[in-house]
Formats: C-alpha cells, structure tokens, sequence
C-alpha cells in the first residue's frame, strides 16, 4: 500500500516546520473542541455479532409465593449443563460533529437454558420456563457525546430493553425497561478522560439509581491503558500494537426479564414476575484485527452470580429498594441460589475508523 | 427621465462586471479551494493540502507531540508494514488521491491513521470555505466517521 511516498518534490530537509507553529484560525469564531476519544482507547464497534456459552452450574430455586398467597416449593438444585446464545449488537453514527456526536444502536441476546435433565411439570416453575422459553433481550440505544470546550464535555447513554421469556413476537411495551446515565467530564490530556454522574440501571437485576466514574487512560508509551466505566465495567488494557489487545477486568451484567410466557397448567403470566438477574463476569479479553476493520474479540472467564431472584410486579411500577436501604419494600417473591461457572465469549466485530 | 435610468443600469452593469472580476474564485479551479492548512478535530496535528496534477493530497505540517518519549522525532510506528515504521511523521502525506467532483466535494481518495495504522476511503465536503467534513469509512459510506477540519491562517514567511 504506497500511501507514503513523497511525490511532490520538495525535500523534507528544505521545508521550514517552524512556519506551522503559530496558527490561528482563519475564522476567528472557531472553537476547539474535546475530542471522544483518547489515543490508545480500543476501537468502538459498530456491528457485533458474537456467541456466549457458560458451563455447568446448579440452579437451587427457592419458595415461590404465588398472587394467591398460595406457596409452591422450591424443590431441589437441577443441574444446567450449559447456558448459551447468541449476541447481536449494532451502533451507528447519526450526527458526528466537532461539537456533536450522536450514536443510535440496537441489540439482541438470546440466553437457552440446556438442563442435565428436562424439568417437568412437578419441578418449580423457575425451571419449567428457562428451559422452555430461555431469556431475550431486544433494545435500542441511544449515545450522545457534547463538548463544551477544550477540555469538558457530557455524555448521555440511553436505553430501552424488553426482557422476558417472550418467543417470536414482542411483549407489550409496557414492559419496556429504561436504563440511562448522565456524565460530567473532562478530557485534560490527549490520554486521559473522566467523568462523573448518575445511572438509572438494571445491572445487577433490579431498578437503582447509583454514581458513575468514567476513566480512560493511556500510558505514555501506549502499552498500557484503563477504560473505566465504574462500576459497570473495569478493564486494564495492554495494547501489544494497535491492531492486539489485551484486557483484564471485570463487567456487571444484568437485567429485569419478565416471565411472559405461560407453562402448560401453570399461568405464570398473570403472576407478574420478573427475575431480577445480576451476575459479574471477571475476564480476560483478547480483541485483534482478522483484517483490516474486522476484530474479533475472544473472552474467557468466570460468571458469578450476584442475583437470580424473583420479583412481583404488579401492573409494572418497578420497586426501588437502594441495596435495602428503604424499609417497607415488598420482599422477593422467591429467592433462588445458583452456583458459578466458567464461561467464553466469542464475537466477530466491525469497528470504527 | 429614460436618459437617467438607461445611465443607471449601464452604471450597475459595470460595477457588478468589476466587482465579478474580484472574486478570486472567478479565475481559479474550484477545486483548489481545497488547498490550505487544515487542523483536525482534536488538535493534534495541522494538514497541508496541496495540488498535484489534478489530484489532491495533505501532509502532517505541525504535531503537538513531535518527538517521542525518548524525544526522538516521532515516526509512523503503527503502520502495518514493517518497512516503513521509521517513517518521520511530521512530513507524512496521510491524504492522498483526492479528485474534485464539483459541488464542494472530493472523493476516490485515502485517509491514513497514523494512531492504528489503518487506511480508510474518504470523501470531503467542503460545508463551508474554512470548514471540511472529512468522512473516513469501510466500504460504504453509511459506516465510518466524520471529523471536521478548520482552515488554519496561511503562515508568513519568518525573515
């Protein structure tokens, strides 16, 4: 590729660089910008189409309290031989600007439960549904990135997710959960980046409102670097080159998954049950260029369960209880335990120039 | 009364025939708007665009880091040939080809980023005479990005 030859005569040795120090702009109005990014910070990526699977691990459900005040048992620990699916993420630049960027996503993820041994009827209804219906997730999302001058900036990330045991078709929109997080940052160095704010989330399974720190860093040599979203996500990056890099760390992942759809004898959608799932994923992740803007990104670690526990509620409003903070609020409707497993990650990406 | 109006518009053809005559891009290649320094979005780094034959191309003028951390001139270390990491990048032409295609754009072109070594196809658009959008993407345009440049004042020959 002879994108570097210098073909315009003019020897580099006969060019005065000094003349290019002090310029300004030649419309005086112009302001600069904080730029998006930081140097050395992994590409963002637009198309991803990735494939999770979990190993082994046991499912322990706990009483669940019916509508009726009626009780069904928990029963025994079934084992999950594997829990898998697939993983479809797309961000597009709508507006990118010097002083605007705005980004508008979509995504999906399918999460099958493969039981040891298939529930049957007489088994908790916790089991019946994940192994019939599985977990989805379909959302769209929505970035927004404004400078204020050289160094501040704000970042909005918005987004609606539908969870359920739904198969085909949607859920009604009433089911719609609404993540959003609100920053305030500053952009001091070509490598550095922070911010602070304030997260509506669903990560570890139910409604919270918490503080989030935004932290990116880039070594002086570029080998090393942090991309912090706190507490959503840590990672520690080595950058082999720009085309190979490695990150530890961990991510919080989670959502409200409604229990839409029906078991036979069993009207489980009547009972207005969301299982609130939380669960941190502490990994090794390795992202490399297969050509050109093409990455694939292979990640390896350990799932711990945080929480898998059932909800109530009753004609939507969700229930916000601040890490049990706020007395008074309704308890579970079952609390289930499950052991932890090892887990891969494997997605093929195509990232930002 | 006719002799006064027909005085007037011979008067009004002439200035505007003499003030058409001062508009610079009256005589030159609408393309060649394009010449000029430029600096990116982030600051970093000033372009020199410049014609050559009917094509146009940019090279890195000023950089905010020339030197690296050993305070060695800094050179295009990403590049994925190996061969050519000892490339100084202040003189680095990371523009190339850029063919004019009227209506304030230019396209058929490259844009090299010397941050991950990687070649993109661009299209610019001149939004207007001291701004360009500068879109760098795969393929189709719909997926990539654009930055926007800002025309640098020419600099003054030093005595």
């Amino acid at each position: 590729m002879p994108v570097f030859a210098q073909t315009d005569g003019t020897a580099d040795d006969d060019i005065d660089w000094s003349l290019y120090e002090d310029l300004g702009f030649e419309d005086e109005s112009i302001k600069r910008y904080a730029n998006a990014k930081i140097e050395g910070l992994s590409p963002a990526k637009l198309i991803s189409l990735g494939y999770d699977f979990q190993g082994p691990y046991g499912i322990t459900p706990g009483d669940l309290n019916r509508a009726d005040g009626s009780t069904v048992v928990g029963g025994d620990e079934m084992q999950v031989n594997s829990t898998s699916g697939i993983r479809a993420e797309f961000n597009l630049p709508v507006v990118s600007q010097t002083n605007l960027v705005w980004q508008m996503g979509a995504n999906y993820w399918n999460t099958s439960y493969n039981y040891a041994e298939t529930p049957s009827a007489s088994d908790n209804p916790l089991h019946q549904t994940l192994s019939e219906h599985g977990l989805r997730t379909s959302g769209i999302n929505t970035t927004v990135y404004k400078p204020l001058d050289e160094e501040q900036f704000i970042l909005f990330q918005g987004s609606a997710d539908m969870s359920g045991t739904y198969g085909s078709s949607l859920m009604p929109t009433q089911y719609l959960k609404y993540s959003a997080a609100a920053l305030w940052g500053k952009r001091p160095t070509e490598k550095k980046q922070w911010g602070v704010g304030l997260a509506r989330t669903y990560r570890v399974g139910e409604l919270n409102y918490i503080p989030v720190i935004l932290y990116n860093k880039t070594s002086a040599n570029n080998k090393w670097g942090t991309e912090a979203l706190f507490p959503a996500r840590v990672h520690v990056r080595r950058t082999i080159n720009p085309r190979n890099m490695v990150f530890l760390g961990y991510e919080l992942q989670g959502q409200s998954f409604r229990m839409y759809e029906n078991l036979p004898g069993f009207d489980l959608r009547d009972e207005d049950l969301e299982i609130r799932r939380g669960e941190i994923r502490v990994r090794a992740v390795y992202e490399f260029s297969l050509k050109n803007f093409i990455w694939m990104s292979v990640q390896a670690g350990y799932r711990i369960n945080y929480r898998y526990d059932v909800d109530r509620l009753v004609s939507g409003p969700d229930i916000y209880r601040a890490f049990g903070l706020i007395d008074g609020t309704p308890d579970y409707a079952q609390l289930n335990g499950l052991t932890n497993p090892f887990y891969v990650n494997v997605s093929v990406n195509l990232v930002s120039p | 009364m006719i002799r006064k109006l027909t005085f007037l518009a011979v008067s009004a053809v002439i200035a505007f025939g003499a003030l058409s005559f001062d508009l610079p891009q009256s005589t030159e290649d609408p393309g060649d708007r394009l010449i000029g320094i430029w600096e990116p979005s982030n600051g970093r780094s000033r372009i020199k665009i410049d014609r050559i034959g009917n094509k146009y191309y940019g090279r890195v003028v000023w950089l905010i880091e020339p030197n690296d951390a050993d305070g060695n001139p800094r050179t295009d270390i990403n590049n994925p040939n190996p061969d050519l990491r000892n490339v100084p990048l202040r003189g680095f032409r990371m523009c190339k080809d850029f063919v004019y295609q009227g209506e304030d754009q230019w396209s058929e072109g490259t844009l090299y980023d010397p941050n991950n070594g990687s070649t993109y196809q661009g299209t610019i658009t001149m939004r207007d005479i001291n701004t360009l959008d500068m879109r760098g993407y795969i393929g189709v345009e719909a997926i990539g990005r654009t930055d926007v440049w800002k025309r640098l004042k020419m600099p003054s020959k030093k005595k």
